[in-house]
């Protein structure tokens, strides 16, 4: 029962992402598509607590989850003071304006009030659901300004980490199982190249080659599909080389196994040998990379979204802090650190889950 | 198992391309009725009395009129009537009385009256507005005492709406360029009751009501604006239906949209890539009406010393500066740009090394081992560094004196320029809000909160004061000079190093697109051949 369950549950997800990914891919937007998006969300929140709940990990997870609001505290209170502490203000400009209107001001946004009170009124809102409202984008609401940008950036990052592990895992178990040939060779030359050259070049040389040379891709903008290509892939570039060099690695350890040796002698295909038992035993240290990969993509983004004009939010995390936009700049550090928190929590917990050995208490 | 990767990436790519119709824009519009601009960044916001920055002046400017609006084909961008038809003033240029134009609706079918100019500088004033530009009509009877809250009842202010078709205002101050100054967008007026059914979402589209020869029709955050033809507009039509800006803020990635055909109109190019781009037919220059400096603490050693910084002036040759940003900037020697009035080519040091000399010497720091450390300062940025480096070079090529030269970040550099200690040599920059020389000499009054080099001239004070109430021409012209004499070469308190130009490139498909000293971008010109 319990397997048919798993197995059902499974499927569902596997189609609901499917039929999620393929109609963001092809462009469409509205309500529904985020709606899909959600729902798999959901399904996998379900899927994990379920999975946590049986293997007895609640109690630690709790723990994390303490732990996890403490670190956002101290993220925070760092943040507010140290944003406080820099030199200029948010409404300092080339034309000097007259006193009366920097009070104006100062008293709209609530600037002429003590720092603790600052900093108590916005915990509060912050526990409210209330990220306050920009000092630059007149009026507009932070968590508005993080709605709007967020699913940009989440999307470029989500198509980013999907091309690494495709690319990333594949060119990995090929370069051990072709262990000191040409294939490993060229492999660990694209590896060392994807890790070596910056993004920025990466985006330059792609621009140049697709875009002008031979034409068939736009070098900026985000509009569709065909958009998404050069970003997705000069995003998605170094982390594939990473996880390819990760992958071979743990696949050479693996493949001089027992188990591995005994697999062969019982006359099972190398395919079958590569992917059912030596890719399953090598993943270990490929997911134990996924949190910082995590993060890696997200702070990586920025650079690929200001390159290729991407709507996310990158460019807010740069200029909010040039233009002392104190409250985008708490919103976006805390969007982040929230979801590098998790990314984390969750990598821990998958360790359990898929390892059996290990304990987490 | 290669050659299936390569078969599925070229799928990848047709099944995209197939996906990609090449006649609709973002928001399903049609390139054939389009022109695409580059606006660089979100407009952080289109309410016209807090909107402080270019990319939101470029759209509300596009969508809503003032009382009075430029003339571009005038050198001297004279104001001429929008939504007022005329305007009178007394001789004093104190009292000022304007007829509106009448059967003008606003967007949403309203008819436009003189009650919504009243309403809108009300909001503009009010302290609870916080708007920046409050201060531009800092100059009627009141209005500061109302935005600093000593006065509550802005009936006491100087503005007036005699019946609906009248604005009559009353200034505690001569002001012969008043007209100039309801050009600009935080001047605009307003329909307050649209503001007070939506607040701070009343600019969202669908929302906000303006009364310009484009409307908001829609407005995807932080990736596309739309704006519509608006057919209603009283003035001359726009001869294309949609404009859509774009915001890409790196300019090499903006040009490669550019090259790509995605934009047909950017500003701002990349300064590295200038010298390549200029040989386009696509590149558009013009100098406007924006000048760099460098202003001198006056207050502070060597700089406190007249001969010391007549030396410094004379010393530095701009025409070498110009050649090295090499993108049509001009070497500047009067503090008021070319194309102003109060211009005048013979006005300031000129650049000679040997009277340079002669100015050292008789100085306090004749001996130069005695000069203090001077550093220049300026905020990051690649030019800025480029002028710091040939100015450095010039003073020790010519006066034989070592300076260092140091950058800050934008903020930091301007919390520190505030403060009493300051920099020895700062840079700063400063563009016209109107094109009327007092815009430029008002800065280094004794009483400019914008004048951060200690110079404090009482006679200065009085021709700047006496400038604003004259309405001759050629008198304003002969105190203005006379102003820039005594601050340029009796004082040499500042250095205007040259008056900037701005780069456009404009895809041939675009018509009717002419840059002006303002470098305003004027849409309902452009036609798509």
């Amino acid at each position: 029962m319990k397997d048919k369950i798993l197995t059902g549950y499974k499927i569902v997800l596997g189609v609901m992402m499917l039929v999620s990914l393929v109609v963001s891919v092809i462009g469409v937007r509205g309500p529904l598509v985020s709606a899909l998006w959600m729902a798999d969300g959901l399904l996998i929140l379900a899927g994990f607590i379920a999975l946590v709940m049986s293997k007895s990990l609640l109690p630690y997870l709790i723990k994390r989850l303490g732990e996890s609001v403490v670190t956002l505290l101290l993220i925070v209170t760092m943040v507010f003071v140290l944003l406080r502490m820099m030199p200029g203000g948010p409404f300092d400009s080339e034309r000097a304006l007259p006193p009366e209107v920097m009070a104006n001001l100062a008293a709209k946004y609530k600037l002429d009030a003590p720092m603790h009170e600052q900093y108590f009124s916005y915990l509060k809102g912050v526990l409210q659901g209330d990220l306050g409202a920009s000092f630059k984008y007149v009026g507009r609401p932070v968590t508005e300004i993080i709605g709007d940008t967020f699913p940009a950036s989440l999307q470029l990052g989500v198509y980013a980490l999907i091309l690494s592990y495709l690319i990333g895992i594949p060119l990995g178990v090929m370069a051990a199982s072709r262990h000191n040939t040409w294939w490993d060779s060229g492999a660990m030359l694209f590896a060392m190249s994807g890790v070596a050259l910056p993004s920025f070049l990466v985006a330059a040389l792609l621009i140049l080659i697709f875009s002008f040379q031979m034409g068939v891709l736009p070098p900026a903008l985000w509009e569709g599909p065909i958009y998404y290509i050069l970003p997705v892939i000069t995003l998605g570039v170094r982390p594939a080389a990473i996880i390819a060099r990760l992958t071979r690695s743990s696949v050479l350890d693996v493949i001089r196994s027992d188990f591995v040796r005994t697999a062969y002698a019982k006359g099972l295909a190398q395919r079958v040998v590569l992917f059912k038992h030596v890719l399953r035993n090598s993943l270990i240290p490929v997911l134990t990379y996924s949190g910082p990969l995590i993060a890696d993509i997200i702070s990586g983004a920025f650079i690929i979204e200001v390159i290729f004009a991407v709507p996310g939010m990158g460019r807010h995390l740069i200029m909010s802090v040039t233009n002392r936009d104190y409250p985008l700049v708490l919103g976006v550090a805390l969007l982040f650190s929230v979801l590098l928190v998790i990314s984390n929590l969750v990598v821990d917990l998958l360790y359990a889950i898929i390892d059996p050995r290990i304990k987490l208490a | 198992m290669s050659r299936s990767i390569i078969l599925a990436f070229a799928a990848i790519i047709s099944f995209a391309a197939c996906t990609k119709t090449d006649q609709t824009l973002k928001f399903g519009v049609k390139k054939s009725e389009t022109v695409v601009v580059n606006l660089q960044t979100e407009p952080p916001s289109l309410d016209w009395h807090k909107a402080v920055d270019t990319t939101s002046h470029e759209v509300t400017m596009n969508i809503m009129d003032g009382l009075a609006e430029f003339d571009y084909s005038d050198p001297n961008l004279k104001a001429i009537p929008a939504l007022a038809t005329k305007w009178e003033s007394d001789k004093a240029a104190k009292k000022w009385t304007f007829e509106l134009r009448q059967g003008v609706k606003w967007s949403d079918g309203v008819e436009f009256e003189a009650q919504h100019v009243v309403d809108a500088w009300e909001r503009l004033l009010n302290p609870k507005t916080a708007a920046e530009y409050a201060y531009f009509l800092f100059g009627i009877k009141n209005a500061q005492a109302y935005n600093e809250g000593k006065i509550k009842n802005f009936a006491e202010v100087g503005i007036k709406a005699d019946g609906k078709n009248k604005v009559v205002v009353d200034l505690h101050t001569p002001m012969s360029f008043f007209p100039s100054l309801l050009v600009h967008h935080s001047t605009h007026p307003m329909r307050i009751d649209v503001v007070a059914k939506h607040g701070d979402a009343w600019t969202k589209p669908g929302n906000l009501v303006s009364l310009g020869a484009y409307k908001l029709k829609d407005w995807a955050h932080d990736e596309a604006i739309l704006l519509e033809r608006n057919d209603d507009y009283y003035g001359e039509k726009a001869k294309v239906k949609f404009v859509l800006g774009r915001m890409i803020t790196e300019q090499s990635s903006a040009v490669n949209a550019f090259d790509a055909r995605e934009i047909d109109l950017i500003p701002e190019l990349p300064s590295n890539d200038i010298a390549v781009l200029k040989n386009r037919d696509e590149y558009l220059s013009k100098p406007n009406l924006a000048l760099f400096y460098y202003g001198f603490n006056t207050k502070q050693a060597p700089f406190d010393d007249v001969n010391f910084r007549k030396a410094v002036v004379q010393a530095v040759d701009k025409t070498e500066i110009v050649k090295i940003l090499n993108k049509g900037d001009i070497a500047a020697s009067s503090w008021i740009p070319e194309g102003m009035l109060g211009h005048d080519g013979n006005v300031g040091l000129k650049f000679d090394a040997t009277a340079a000399k002669a100015s050292l010497a008789k100085s306090k720091y004749a001996d130069i081992t005695k000069v203090p450390r001077i550093t220049i300062t300026y905020n990051t940025n690649e030019n800025h560094k480029k002028v710091a480096e040939n100015v450095q070079a010039q003073l020790k090529k010519n006066l034989g004196i070592n300076i260092e030269i140091l950058n800050e970040e934008w903020k930091v550099y301007l919390a520190k320029l505030k403060t009493k200690q300051g920099y020895s040599i700062f840079r700063m920059g400063w563009v016209a809000d109107y094109p009327d020389p007092d815009n430029f000499l008002n800065l280094l009054t004794s009483y400019s909160a914008n004048n951060h080099t200690n110079w404090k001239n009482t006679e200065f004070d009085k021709l700047i004061a006496q400038g604003v109430g004259e309405f001759d021409v050629q008198k304003r012209q002969e105190i203005y000079v006379k102003a820039q004499k005594l601050l340029l070469e009796e004082e040499a308190a500042v250095l205007p190093v040259y008056y900037q130009s701005r780069q456009n490139l404009v895809n041939p498909r675009v018509k009717g697109f002419a840059m002006n000293v303002l470098d305003h971008k004027v849409y309902r010109k452009m036609s798509i051949e």
